[in-house]
């Protein structure tokens, strides 16, 4: 069975972290979010996949290639505007003769999730799950096993079943899904609770992981449940007096430095430089090429590659995009928060600070709790921030 | 350059053959053929044009046996009859040559006057009838009777009516052989062979081989077995596929910030411990390139004056090995992608025979200049396709500044501290690469101002010199504008008088530079006389922007290190240009990707 992944999506509400990557493409435990969904379909043995790509599409195409590292056969449709997921589908037409599996590709998913679905014997079914806050999804009603309505974002309670967006399609579908792009609908669940009395939809619970970052805070979360799925191993020049405790994977060429203190799970890229003397805790992610210098401490955080941190600073659940180049005595604690994203205020009961590509910061620069700067950002010596600032800001 | 594959197994050799040669493609030809050892006689099936043209014209063919060859002309034009392979008089034996024949108007006087007729004007066809002549028993006996009566350079394979045995030599010309279960194959490049096979050997100049379905034996010059393990290769047939990518060049650029990581890993030993370079009691370099390598050196010889303070001087392979080579003893560095350029090992040998210590940068694991040279530097941009150098010419750029730090830290010239920064400075740089290549749809706009043209001038200072001269040898390279790169203080000894309103000019001007005044100076000379202006240079350079018709941005960076995001943005301009004229773009004509001919 051949699967189809809807890569082409930006995720505006990621930002800055989709600055200049689109939302499959974040790294989780320094692999992007898409790698985890074709493990899992490859696990499975569906080795025919189908990306339709778009925004950032040539970052997509030079990491998987033709899927030969990941033991899968990939080829790419080219969604060129994103007009939906129903739209986004519908380029692989006439790529799709037989039932095909239809996957989001900017959650992480299992393999079991995709093993569910393909024990349910049926026709068109939907992978289903529950989730703490049903209002952000398509949120699904059924009886006896059968979708009867799915209602996208629903500002009441209707249960917190939600849509996975994952589906078995039979290839009629298309068939369903150009009707209700014609008539304006742009979502695939729009299109399916438009004619979901004609369809006979099937619910098909999962009991695999399915996990989802909406928000910028929520990319923590992720990356402390990806370390469930990463295998261990450990490469790289390991100077004496270094403790590694726990699940800790250090990749080619990367340097721990005398007296540092890893307790894992935690990964670090290749090429990197870690203390003498620093201390890393859970769950903490490090992509390649980062130095970080003397003294300093990191508590469940993401750091992606290129980046360097002074010494004497604290990061505690922050997430630091690439080329980041931070001074001495940088503190981020992490807390709760209220944060902006889009012109809306969340309250977050702990957040850390989140930091865009290629930001610059002084010494003894201090952020508080859920702050977010964008990307290309000044930060002066000695200067205290909070709140959301747009990319290419500069503080005195 | 020309391609050789062989084949003898089990298998349908012509599906191999054809398949092999469908991944020589990228060396450059304009005609390919087979010769076949079928079950009473040999077939040969040659023709001129695309290796399509050569499928559609095959018979039907059963043979496990066979040699094939993609021609590149160098003696006598592209045409059916002078396509490789080539038979001898009775029809027997079938030979296929990469490479040049220096005598071969001697020999073949002497062997028509013995009778033999010649069906082509190519020096390969008198091999085939020395061959003929020399026959006995023993193919590979033959083969070195008739090597040595040639002079001049060559990878040859002939096949005989009847046998599954395929004999080879070779000199100065790429040749390897891929191991496989009961079939065994030949060809000029691993890439032909990694559909079958990852264990191969390398054949060495002056040896012959003997390979059929069983076994192979290689002889050195002296008639002697050599016994030589297999090399592993890790790149994987898939490697050299588009994967989504319109083009391998696209795809090579955007390969870009991982080949510079790729490089980068270890670098930090390496200059600290001195893991290339351990010693540095030399007192001048020489860098001898040629083409994009060249320019790649170029730039080394900046980057060596900087960091090194070492007094550096550059010479084009081709012109080295022939100079008089005054009595000095510099260290002698070699650049070449492939390892295989004709000229650059020339060079290297010439090097050596003039007592100096010789060190290859090159992207080619065991390729034959590894084995020519003291030391190796490695590039790891992984293999590369398209004809036109991208990530191959980026990484040789980095590897200059590497050395130039490892040299000028070793000799005490660049502090603890001044050669961490300049190490952090070149892994920045995979992030400014990104960035340049996260905004290729603006330099796509500004392609439009190049692509109506026929001839574009591109200019720089400094350390930005080389980088235009690299610039317009791309562009003119796919896209067959022609594009002239100049020092801008020189643009008033002369090419100012070709400027106007038809000529566009792509100027590099880096803020910060020492040299930026200059720059904005020459710039509006050239707007002066009506030339529309491309600006390269730093996000947010208002000053720039007023000069130029339009400007490509690059991220803030050390002036010293701005070659490498300026050079991807000029290959990116390369690319859309060449796309808009709808050029060929990984197979440019008349072009090669690794030149084994001098």
């Amino acid at each position: 069975m051949k699967a189809v992944i809807l890569a082409a999506g930006e995720g505006t509400r990621l930002q800055p972290f989709t600055m200049s990557r689109p939302k499959v493409m974040i790294p989780i435990g320094n692999r992007p979010i898409l790698e985890y969904v074709i493990r899992a379909l490859a696990a499975n043995g569906i080795t025919d996949i189908v990306l339709v790509v778009g925004y950032m599409k040539e970052r997509i195409m030079s990491f998987f290639g033709n899927g030969s590292n990941f033991g899968v056969r990939i080829t790419y449709a080219i969604q060129e505007k994103q007009l939906g997921t129903a739209h986004a589908a519908l380029i692989v037409r006439d790529q799709i003769k037989d039932d095909f599996i239809l996957v989001a590709g900017d959650n992480i998913i299992d393999a079991q999730a995709i093993a569910d679905l393909l024990r349910h014997k049926g026709g068109l079914s939907m992978l289903v799950t529950d989730s703490e806050i049903p209002s952000k999804y398509g949120v699904v009603q059924t009886r006896e096993g059968r979708v009867v309505d799915i209602i996208e974002k629903p500002d009441k309670g209707m249960g917190n079943i939600i849509n996975t967006g994952i589906y078995h399609f039979p290839p009629e579908i298309f068939d369903y899904l150009e009707k209700g792009v014609m008539s304006g609908k742009a979502g695939i669940t729009h299109v399916m609770h438009s004619c979901i009395s004609k369809l006979h939809v099937e619910a098909v619970r999962s009991t695999g992981r399915w996990m989802d970052a909406v928000y910028p805070w929520d990319l923590i979360r992720l990356n402390e449940y990806a370390f469930n799925l990463a295998g261990q191993e450990t490469s790289g020049t390991i100077e004496s007096g270094v403790s590694l405790r726990g699940p800790v994977y250090i990749g080619a060429g990367t340097k721990i430095r005398a007296g540092s203190y890893i307790e894992g799970p935690a990964v670090i890229g290749e090429g990197c430089e870690i203390g003498p003397y620093a201390a890393i805790f859970p769950t903490t992610s490090i992509g390649n090429g980062v130095q970080v210098a003397p003294f300093t401490i990191i508590y469940n955080s993401m750091i992606m590659n290129n980046v360097s941190i002074g010494s004497h600073s604290h990061l505690s659940q922050a997430v630091i995009d690439d080329g980041c180049r931070i001074g001495t005595g940088f503190a981020a604690p992490s807390g709760p928060a209220q944060v902006r994203v889009e012109d809306e205020h969340f309250r977050v009961d702990k957040a850390g600070s989140m930091v865009g590509e290629f930001t610059v910061v002084g010494p003894k620069v201090v952020l508080s709790a859920g702050t977010v700067i964008g990307a290309n950002s000044r930060i002066g010596d000695g200067a205290k921030v909070s709140g959301t600032l747009e990319n290419r800001s500069i503080v005195i | 350059m020309c391609g050789i594959v062989g084949y003898s197994g089990h298998r349908h050799a012509s599906d191999v053959l054809m398949e092999g040669l469908k991944r020589l493609e990228y060396r450059g030809y304009d005609s390919a053929g087979l010769a076949m050892v079928e079950k009473d006689h040999l077939t040969l099936v040659k023709r001129q044009g695309e290796l399509d043209v050569l499928k559609h014209s095959l018979p039907r063919l059963e043979g496990h046996t066979g040699i094939g060859h993609t021609r590149w002309a160098t003696c006598g034009r592209p045409s059916d009859r002078n396509a490789h392979p080539f038979l001898s008089c009775d029809g027997k034996l079938a030979i296929v040559h990469n490479g040049i024949i220096e005598n071969y108007m001697a020999l073949r006087e002497g062997l028509e006057a013995k009778g033999h007729r010649f069906t082509s004007d190519t020096d390969t066809e008198v091999m085939v009838h020395l061959l003929e002549e020399h026959y006995e028993k023993d193919l590979r006996k033959a083969l070195v009777l008739t090597i040595q009566d040639i002079q001049g350079t060559y990878a040859i394979a002939a096949v005989r009516e009847g046998g599954k045995e395929i004999v080879a030599a070779r000199k100065e010309n790429p040749l390897v052989v891929g191991l496989g279960v009961k079939e065994n194959f030949l060809a000029s490049d691993v890439t032909a062979l990694l559909s079958y096979t990852s264990k191969v050997l390398y054949i060495m100049d002056g040896e012959t081989v003997s390979l059929t379905p069983s076994e192979v034996k290689i002889y050195d010059s002296e008639g002697t077995l050599v016994k030589r393990e297999p090399s592993m290769i890790t790149w994987s047939a898939e490697d050299a596929q588009k994967g989504g990518f319109e083009h391998f060049m696209l795809k090579e650029i955007f390969e870009e910030p991982n080949a510079i990581h790729n490089t980068l890993l270890g670098a930090q030993d390496m200059i600290e411990n001195g893991e290339v370079l351990p010693n540095t009691d030399f007192q001048s370099i020489k860098i001898v390139a040629c083409g994009s390598s060249y320019h790649a050196a170029m730039g080394g010889k900046y980057a060596m004056e900087e960091f090194a303070g070492v007094p550096t001087t550059l010479e084009l392979a081709s012109e080295y090995r022939y100079s008089p080579g005054a009595r000095e003893c510099p260290l002698v560095i070699l650049v070449t992608q492939s390892g295989e350029t004709a000229d650059t090992l020339a060079a290297a040998r010439e090097a050596k025979r003039r007592g100096c210590r010789t060190l290859a940068v090159t992207n080619v694991v065991g390729s034959t200049i590894t084995r020519e040279v003291d030391e190796v530097f490695y590039t790891r941009a992984g293999p590369e396709i398209g004809v036109a150098a991208t990530k191959t010419f980026l990484t040789q750029a980095l590897a200059m500044y590497l050395l130039a730090i490892r040299i000028g830290y070793a000799k005490g010239v660049l502090s603890y501290d001044s050669m961490r920064s300049a190490l952090s400075s070149l892994r920045q740089s995979s992030n400014m690469v990104q960035s340049v290549l996260n905004h290729v749809h603006d330099i796509e706009m500004a392609s439009r101002l190049i692509d109506p043209s026929e001839h574009c001038f591109f200019i720089g200072r400094n350390i930005n010199y080389p980088t235009v001269l690299e610039g317009a040898l791309k562009l003119k390279e796919i896209s067959y504008i022609h594009a002239e790169g100049f020092a801008a203080g020189e643009l008033k000894h002369g090419p100012l008088a070709l400027l106007d309103s038809t000529t566009p000019v792509i100027a590099v001007a880096i803020k910060g530079d020492h040299t930026y005044e200059k720059m904005l100076a020459n710039i509006s000379e050239v707007a002066a006389r009506d030339s529309p202006v491309l600006g390269v240079g730093i996000e947010g350079d208002t000053e720039l922007a007023r000069l130029c018709e339009k400007v490509i941005y690059i991220p803030k960076v050390h002036p010293l290190f701005s070659p490498i995001p300026v050079t991807v943005a000029l290959q990116v301009l390369s690319y859309y240009v060449a796309k808009r004229r709808g050029c060929s773009i990984d197979k440019p004509k008349n072009l090669a990707k690794s030149v084994t001919v001098e």
